[in-house]
């Protein structure tokens, strides 16, 4: 079954290049150069042959910046129906606006401008996390040395066994569950102490360095715990 | 002494009572001691005596009472036959009679006398505050900071209560009470009448021949051919001598207008010379953007017409560098874009940064990724020390920070020289350090590196090292890692190192961190 995009995008000439790209890569694309027009597309686009509350969209490329309003009612059409994931195009400028997206449930962002090869590589993991292609939920994690093995609750370094706290592991397996794509500073603080801690970003600071000193090479240049300044952090995605 | 009374005055104070009563009392004590001793006629002269001393603080008519009762009462006790207003001898008559006549007339003299001598000191007065006012004025900055004191003057010099209205800037369409500084009291009737006095540029009230039926006196604080406040003197009706008050409380006025037009000239120089500023600031970093945009774009032009027009000509290979050159440079745009774009927003008033509390560790480790695409060799290394506390910054501009110094060292040092990050603490700072070896900025280039671009400033001569700055791509880049340093309170500054090579210093200042005790509270 080919993977069906929908790319709501108002410039003409970045809209048609990027179809074209993606058309290459074997995706089918629905364009859209307004919200409204994308909400209208998400409301009744179906499938041929497709079932009825099968979605008819498997992900959808968002700018930021539309004529017509911000995305957030995009979002929210999207996931009140279904997981389909949502990846945002954002400018420099937009850094406020991204930042909410991504803390209602977009899956990850990209800055204008931005290569191919970077929107596809998204796309990819972004595709992967919601379980459209045959890849299961994540559980273990592999890279560079670094085994991570969630149900297990054990961590390897270069084949040691390496000791994390109880709220390193946590965070860490957090970060393990959605490699590859960015977690805001307030989902992760949500998600590892809770609700009531989302402002306590030094608190991340100081466990995501203690993170680097047990598990990175090189602390000061890390290759897997990445640091996406001023949004949040992202676990480089693992080895196939 | 300074007071008027606002009411009707008394006829007769105690002030002027007591030294008269004083003085007759003397007087016919003296006569009575002296009776018999003297005749009448040396008596007669104590008489008239007295009332000349009493005339000096006694208005007219009390001098001229007290005359004619002392006249009387001489003749009762003293003028035989006595006990009776009988006058015995014919000499005596006329002795009285000249006495009244005396006392009269001496009575008029020195009240008019006592009455000049006050208008002159009244003057004088006001000669002397005019003289103190004009002085406050002529040194005052901002004269509208010394509205109270003109209503406290004219308030001294009219003994009524006053309320001011001036004008802050230009005379606004309605009467608009936000658009004017208030001073004292006023009711909304005075408050109509100082913005209609204001409007006109006209006194209004008694004296000043219009409206003479208000019970308050409005007088306009003009400037040359403008009026730029107004002021009311409450009441001012029943003062005597209105006249002289209106000319003096006018004068006061008018020198206030005047001085708040020296001010507005100012401002509006100030203002013009501003604007003629920032349009210079701005079209330099106009001329700098646009020619640093130059470069890549023509690079970009040069691949892609190629691609567009010799493509089916062209090998892969060759079509990969063009496509690749075009990336490059676009890339080269991107930051250079965003460079101005910051620039532009840290340069606006009221910039509002996102901080946060961040690790210094994370900005260099962001840095060093962005770096290494740029740097294939791995000449960039960093060194941190340990034990650093977080930053209270921007990461998104703090890491644009890092970026372009990084770039710049890169691009500005020899290809195998290596690139230093440091970051230390020193005393109450953070110091961020780039470090390289390569030719260094000469000293007269030192602080203008920080400027944004201005080729042509000073001709580079052929042959002398071009010095970093005069680069193209390096002004915008510069100039906002200052704008970024300063907007954290900080400062970036550049140092020569002693064996080659620049080091670019960025200063934070250092902020109690939050309590890290309570950190892990909820640990599963």
């Amino acid at each position: 079954m080919t993977l069906r995009v929908l790319l709501v995008e108002d410039d003409r000439e970045l809209r048609a290049t990027l179809r074209d790209a993606l058309v290459v890569e074997g995706y089918e694309v629905l364009t859209a150069a307004s919200l409204s027009e994308g909400l209208a597309l998400v409301a009744h686009a179906t499938r041929p042959g497709g079932a009825a509350d099968d979605p008819a969209i498997d992900l959808v490329v968002l700018d930021l910046g539309l004529p017509d309003g911000d995305g957030e009612s995009l979002l929210a059409a999207l996931r009140r129906r279904h997981a389909i994931p949502v990846l945002v195009i954002s400018a420099r400028q937009a850094e406020g606006q991204k930042i909410r997206l991504l803390d209602a449930g977009a899956d990850d962002y990209l800055v204008k401008p931005f290569s191919i090869g970077e929107l596809l590589a998204r796309m990819r993991v972004a595709l992967r996390h919601r379980g459209t292609t045959v890849r299961a939920a994540v559980t273990h994690y592999r890279r560079g040395g670094v085994e991570v093995d969630l149900p297990a609750q054990r961590v390897w370094r270069d084949s040691a066994a390496v000791h994390l706290t109880p709220t390193e592991f946590k965070l860490l397996a957090r970060l393990v569950r959605t490699a590859g794509q960015v977690v805001t500073h307030r989902q992760l603080l949500a998600d590892v102490w809770g609700a009531e801690f989302t402002e306590h970003t030094h608190y991340l600071r100081l466990y995501m360095g203690q993170l680097r000193a047990k598990l990175e090479t090189e602390p000061a240049e890390p290759q897997m715990l990445l640091t996406e300044p001023g949004v949040g952090y992202r676990l480089a995605e693992a080895e196939e | 002494m300074e007071s008027r009374p606002s009411s009707t005055p008394p006829l007769l104070t105690l002030a002027q009572a007591w030294p008269a009563l004083l003085a007759w009392t003397v007087g016919w004590a003296a006569m009575c001691w002296l009776d018999g001793t003297v005749d009448l006629a040396n008596l007669a002269m104590l008489l008239v005596l007295s009332s000349a001393v009493a005339s000096l603080w006694l208005p007219v008519w009390a001098s001229a009472l007290a005359g004619v009762v002392a006249v009387l009462a001489f003749n009762w006790g003293f003028v035989p036959p006595r006990g009776t207003f009988a006058v015995d001898l014919h000499q005596h008559a006329i002795l009285l009679g000249a006495m009244v006549v005396v006392n009269a007339i001496l009575a008029t003299l020195t009240a008019a006398l006592r009455q000049q001598a006050r208008r002159a000191g009244d003057q004088a007065r006001r000669a002397e505050q005019l003289r103190r006012w004009g002085d406050t004025l002529r040194d005052a900055i901002d004269p509208l900071a010394h509205v109270g004191q003109l209503q406290e003057a004219l308030a001294q010099a009219a003994g009524v209560p006053v309320a001011l209205l001036v004008l802050k800037d230009k005379l606004p369409a309605g009467n608009d009470d936000d658009a004017a500084l208030h001073v004292g009291q006023p009711d909304a009737d005075q408050q109509a009448g100082l913005w209609v006095c204001l409007r006109q540029g006209q006194a209004m009230g008694p004296g000043s021949g219009r409206h003479e039926e208000l019970a308050d006196a409005y007088l306009p604080l003009r400037g040359r051919g403008i009026t730029l406040g107004a002021a009311v003197l409450c009441g001012l009706g029943d003062v005597p001598h209105l006249a002289d008050l209106r000319d003096h409380a006018q004068s006061l006025c008018d020198q206030m207008g005047l001085a708040l037009q020296r001010g507005a000239a100012a401002r509006d120089e100030q203002r013009a010379r501003e604007q003629a500023q920032t349009q210079g600031v701005r079209n330099a970093l106009l001329a700098a953007i646009s020619h640093d945009y130059r470069t890549p774009l023509a690079t970009i032009m040069g691949a892609a017409s190629s691609l567009d027009e010799q493509g089916d000509r062209l090998d892969l290979g060759q079509r990969r560098r063009l496509a690749r050159s075009i990336v490059d440079e676009t890339t080269q745009l991107s930051r250079l874009t965003d460079n101005t774009l910051q620039l532009a927003r840290l340069d606006a008033p009221g910039v509002t940064l996102r901080c946060d509390w961040e690790s210094a560790e994370e900005i260099v480790g962001t840095a060093l990724n962005h770096a290494r695409k740029r740097d294939p060799q791995r000449r960039v290394r960093a060194r941190l020390e340990p034990g650093l506390p977080l930053l209270w910054c921007d990461a998104m501009l703090m890491s644009q920070l890092l970026d372009n110094l990084v770039d710049n060292a890169l691009k500005y040092s020899p290809a195998d020289s290596p690139v230093e990050v440091l970051v230390r603490r020193q005393g109450d700072r953070i110091v961020l350090a780039v470090q390289d070896r390569g030719a260094g900025v000469a000293p007269a280039w030192r602080e203008r590196v920080f400027e944004v671009f201005h080729r042509g400033a000073e001709p580079v001569q052929p042959g002398v090292a071009v010095p970093m700055g005069a680069r193209p791509g390096a002004g915008v880049g510069l100039a906002v890692c200052r704008a970024i340093a300063r907007a954290h309170g900080g400062e970036l500054t550049l140092r020569s190192r002693s064996h080659g090579g620049s080091s670019f210093e960025c200063r934070l200042p250092v902020r109690e961190p939050p309590p890290a005790a309570e950190v892990g509270g909820s640990a599963p």
